[in-house]
C-alpha cells in the first residue's frame, strides 16, 4: 500500500500514518498477515524522521491494529473485523463532511445539498448498470 | 520518562568576544533519540553556541552539559560519546578517503566497517581517491559518513547541506540520518543547527529559534505545524481595511485574504468573520514558513 504523509494538513506525521494503515485495514487493502514497511524503508520513503514511523507504529501495535512478529517486522493483527464497520463509518463521515464543507462555501443550502447527492447516488447506480450491460453484451 | 539527562542542556549561555557578544542567554535541552533543530539566520549565534558544546570556546557565563557533564572537565568521557561535522570540512592532503576513515577510525573505541561500505557505495564514492581533490560536496558527505561510523550517541551538524548539490542534498541527509538511528533505535541523537530549513522538513522532532544570541522559541515540530496555518478567506462585500495585526502578515488576491495563524485559530476566524470574510481554506505552514514567522514576530515585537 501507499502511504502518504502531507504536512500542510497540520495533523501529526504519525497520526496520518496511523489513520492510513487503519484505513487500508478496514478497507481490504491490508489484510491480517500482509507486512508493513520496515521502519528505516518507511522513513526514507516518505522524506521523515525514523522515530516518526517508529512512534506510528507504536500506536498502531497498542490499538492492536498491528503485531510485531519474529523476522518478519510488523504485520497486520487477525481480528480486524469487529472494528471494520465502525471505523468504516468514521471514514465515510469524513468524506461527508468534507463534501459538506466545500457546498457550504459554493453556497448551496441543505436541501439542494441532500438532493444533488440523490442525483450523484442514482448517477452511479445507472452508469454501473450500464456497465453490466455492457459486460453481458460482450460476453454473448 | 526516563531518567537519563538531557544530552544536551545549556543554561544561561553568554559567551562574548572582546567588545561583542554572540551568545546572549541561551537555554537549550535536548533530550535523548530526538532529532533537534537548531535554527537561526548567519550570524544567530548557532557556531559560537556549537564551539561551546564541543570546548572550543569556554562560556563567558553559564553552563553548558553533555550527557549531564561538562565538556571541559570530562573532555575525554564526553568526547568519545559524540562526533561533530563542520561546515566547512578539510582533510590533510596526503590522504585518500580511505586513509582518512582509517585515520578517523584510530582515535575510536567503534567503527562500523559495514556502513563505511554501505554508505560510501551508495553515493559513490571512490575509498582510492585523495579526499582532498572531491568536490565540496562529496567532501561533506566524507566527513558525514566519517561522523556515523564510529557509532556515537550524539551526532552534532553545523550547516551540513550548505556544501551540497540540492539534487543530493535531501536524499543524503535523510539517508545519513536514517542510517544513523538505525543503529540504536530511539537512544541516537542528532543535533543540527541550519538556516536552510526546507531539507529539514519532516526530519526535525523539536527545534529551537535562535535570534541574535537568544533562544526565541522552543517547540516540537507537530505542535507547531498545529499552531502556524495559513487561511484565506473570501471577501463577498467589500474588502476590509486591515488596521495593523500582529503577525497576520496579510496578502490580497482579488477578494481572498490570506493571513498567518499562530495558535489563535479561533480567534482569526471570528475575526475574518467580523470584517465579513468566510473562510474557505487553511493549511499548516512548513517548517521554513514557521521560522520566517517567528522571525518576523520577533521583529515587530521589539
Amino acid at each position: 500500500m501507499f502511504i502518504k504523509v502531507d504536512f500542510k494538513t497540520g495533523v501529526p506525521a504519525y497520526l496520518q500514518i496511523v489513520d492510513q494503515v487503519k484505513r487500508a485495514a478496514a478497507s481490504g487493502s491490508l489484510q491480517a498477515g500482509d507486512s508493513l514497511p520496515p521502519i528505516r524503508t518507511l522513513a526514507e520513503r516518505l522524506s521523515v524522521n525514523r522515530n516518526t514511523v517508529a512512534k506510528a507504529y507504536t500506536e498502531l501495535e497498542s490499538q492492536d491494529v498491528i503485531e510485531a512478529k519474529v523476522g518478519r517486522g510488523c504485520v497486520i493483527a487477525a481480528n480486524q473485523s469487529p472494528l471494520k464497520k465502525v471505523v468504516r463509518q468514521r471514514f465515510l463521515d469524513e468524506a461527508i463532511d468534507a463534501a459538506i464543507i466545500q457546498s457550504h462555501h459554493l453556497q448551496f443550502n441543505k436541501e439542494e445539498f441532500l438532493k444533488r447527492v440523490e442525483q450523484r447516488v442514482n448517477h452511479f447506480e445507472e452508469q454501473k448498470d450500464q456497465n453490466r450491460k455492457q459486460q453481458l453484451e460482450k460476453e454473448l | 520518562m526516563s531518567k537519563e539527562p538531557p544530552v544536551i542542556e545549556v543554561k544561561d549561555l553568554v559567551r562574548s568576544y572582546r567588545s561583542t557578544e554572540a551568545v546572549l542567554g541561551l537555554n537549550l535541552r535536548v533530550q535523548p533519540g530526538r532529532c533537534y533543530g537548531f535554527f537561526g539566520r548567519n550570524g544567530a549565534g548557532k557556531t559560537t553556541t556549537i564551539k561551546c558544546l564541543l570546548d572550543l570556546l569556554r562560556p563567558t557565563s553559564g553552563t553548558v552539559r553533555l550527557f549531564g557533564m561538562d565538556p571541559a572537565r570530562d573532555e575525554l568521557a564526553v568526547k568519545r560519546r559524540f562526533a561533530y561535522v563542520p561546515d566547512t570540512v578539510a582533510f590533510y592532503p596526503w590522504m585518500s578517503v580511505q586513509q582518512w576513515f582509517n585515520y578517523l577510525a584510530s582515535f575510536r573505541e567503534k567503527w562500523n566497517q559495514q556502513l563505511e561500505r554501505e554508505l560510501t557505495n551508495r553515493f559513490q564514492i571512490d575509498l582510492k581517491q585523495n579526499a582532498n581533490s572531491l568536490s565540496k560536496g562529496q567532501k561533506m558527505q566524507v566527513a558525514l559518513i566519517g561522523a556515523l561510523c564510529p557509532e556515537p550517541e550524539l551526532l552534532i551538524l553545523d550547516e551540513p547541506t550548505s556544501g551540497l548539490d540540492p539534487l543530493v542534498r535531501r536524499e543524503f541527509i535523510k539517508t545519513v540520518i536514517g542510517a544513523y538511528q538505525e543503529g540504536d533505535p530511539g537512544k541516537r541523537t542528532v543535533f543540527v543547527s541550519t538556516h536552510l530549513i526546507t531539507e529539514f522538513e519532516g526530519l526535525i522532532d523539536e527545534f529551537t529559534v535562535i535570534e541574535q544570541g537568544r533562544d526565541i522559541v522552543t517547540m516540537e515540530t507537530d505542535d507547531a505545524r498545529a499552531d502556524f496555518r495559513k487561511m484565506r478567506s473570501r471577501f463577498a462585500g467589500e474588502l476590509p481595511k486591515l488596521d495593523r495585526v500582529p503577525g497576520w502578515m496579510p496578502r490580497f488576491e482579488g477578494r481572498e485574504l490570506e493571513v498567518c495563524v499562530n495558535g489563535d485559530r479561533e480567534q482569526t476566524i471570528a475575526k475574518l468573520r467580523a470584517l465579513g470574510g468566510e473562510v474557505i481554506a487553511e493549511e499548516s505552514l512548513s517548517l521554513e514558513e514557521i521560522f520566517l514567522v517567528i522571525l518576523n514576530q520577533n521583529t515587530a515585537k521589539s
